[in-house]
């Protein structure tokens, strides 16, 4: 079921914020004031690789930066669910 | 094995790995082994760009306002930025082509080395703008001890690639004495220095760049040489994109997605490849020290400098699986970001020069009030 906000919990810092539909999850993050790098915002260079813990996210740019199998590219994809990250 | 521009072998592509199996034969690109260098091939190609089409002239204006220390490292950077160029627009195509074995790979080095050309004329393009004669600054980058000392370390990894490929592909392997040097080809000793080479691009893409890109961001920060910041800027994007490839490549080969013996030997040389990079460290941070041994520049200073080349070779590091050797945790230039940000290097139409005015306007006297409050 697609519900329009979901709770994003950072860990190390265990904040849980919003996410709000029409932003990316780096966007949210940032409006939070969670400190995360990025460069191009755009998912090719890698900066704002994240690790993910829990949850699914859906991508809105193909991501070409490489990631693990267990990171996401906040740049360029939301959440989809609630989801629980850790920022490197 | 010989080199052959068209290999008659009927081979499957998609059963060869990227390098050291049959030379490519047909460029196709309707089936893919890796797919992600074709994307990396279509995103290279959408950042197309002309350094004409960024125009440079205020620069000469705000170029003279500068400092002789400010000068001194405006024009230290796009010496070593020029060096960087110089040795990537050909290095890849001389020494990965020879040896690559599926399309995609092939065309994507091409397409990567080309845009490194396009940075190497934007240089020129900066530097006529500003010197009526830029032969000496082109001159210095061979004769200037800093910039000798880089360019070996950054050539001496592609040189031995190249040079081993060459007895290989001329020999055959095995024991081969030349000019009174004997050498032993093996395929191992082959992949090895393509491991060690293409570690010593990933540092050159991932870390070589940003000191000289914190300081042309820094004088952009001021309003100043905005127009050489946009060139930078167009750079940076397609550096970046450049690094995602070196690290799909490095990681491709660790998890064994690729040639198996490439995985054995990332496993075998990991404390080397750290190494690279741990020394490409060092040599920003020394460059650094040489940037602003004549004096700072508002902004930056030599140790938030260093501070951020250990910021980024930390993330820069960790991509590759080399883990994060450096204390620092948050970013010590957050305003770099914005400059990095892949939106904000769009070219107005309106900014491009014709480029007979271009030749023009380099005997033409410039004066401040010509620009009004012109915005760049
Ligand atoms: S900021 Fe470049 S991939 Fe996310
Ligand atoms: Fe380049
Ligand atoms: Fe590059």
């Amino acid at each position: 079921m697609n519900k329009d906000r979901y709770q994003v919990l950072v860990s190390g810092k265990e904040i849980a914020i919003k996410q709000e539909p029409d932003k990316t999850l780096l966007e949210n993050l940032e409006d939070n004031k969670v400190e995360i790098h990025s460069h191009c915002r755009e998912g090719f260079c890698g900066t704002c690789r994240t690790r993910l813990i829990s949850g699914e996210v859906d991508y809105i740019i193909d991501p070409l930066a490489y990631i693990d199998d267990d990171e996401i590219l906040p740049c360029c994809c939301k959440a989809v669910s609630d989801i629980t990250i850790e920022i490197n | 094995m010989k080199y052959t521009t068209f290999s008659p072998v009927n081979n499957d592509a998609l059963t060869e790995p990227m390098f050291f199996g049959n030379p490519v034969n047909v460029a196709r690109y309707d089936q893919q082994k890796h797919a992600i260098f074709e994307k990396l091939i279509e995103k290279q190609i959408s950042f197309f760009w002309r350094p004409e089409e960024v125009d440079v002239s205020k620069d000469r204006l705000d170029f003279q306002q500068l400092s002789d220390s400010e000068k001194h490292i405006f024009i230290s950077n796009l010496k070593y930025q020029t060096l960087l160029d110089s040795v990537q627009g050909r290095s890849p195509n001389i020494a990965f082509l020879p040896i690559i074995s599926i399309p995609e790979l092939e065309t994507w080095v091409e397409t990567w080395s080309f845009f490194e050309t396009i940075h190497s004329r934007s240089y020129t393009h900066i530097l006529r703008n500003l010197f009526t004669d830029p032969s000496e600054i082109f001159s210095d980058i061979v004769d200037n001890q800093h910039i000798k000392k880089r360019a070996e370390d950054i050539s001496q990894y592609y040189d031995d690639l190249i040079f081993y490929t060459q007895i290989w592909q001329t020999h055959g392997l095995g024991e081969h004495t030349i000019q009174g040097e004997t050498y032993n080809i093996t395929m191992r000793e082959l992949k090895k220095k393509l491991y060690l080479c293409m570690n010593s691009v990933n540092a050159l893409e991932a870390i070589r760049f940003y000191v000289s890109f914190a300081c042309t961001f820094a004088f952009a920060e001021r309003e100043l040489m905005e127009g050489n910041s946009k060139i930078i800027r167009l750079i940076a994007r397609d550096e970046n994109l450049h690094l995602t490839s070196t690290q799909h490549i490095l990681n491709l080969w660790a998890k064994g997605k690729d040639d198996p013996e490439m995985a054995e030997i990332a496993e075998e040389c990991k404390e080397e490849a750290a190494q690279i990079f741990m020394s490409a460290v060092e040599q920003e941070k020394q460059w650094a020290h040489y940037l602003f041994e004549r004096g700072s520049m508002i902004g930056l200073n030599q140790d938030i400098l260093c501070q951020y080349v250990e910021f980024i070779a930390n993330h820069r590091m960790s991509a590759i699986g080399l883990g994060q050797p450096f204390e620092v945790t948050s970013n010590p230039l957050p305003w770099m970001n914005n400059y990095l940000h892949s939106d904000n290097v769009q070219v107005a139409p309106q900014e491009s020069e014709i480029s007979s005015y271009l030749v023009g306007q380099i005997d033409s006297e410039v004066n401040a009030d010509d620009f009004g409050d012109f915005d760049l």
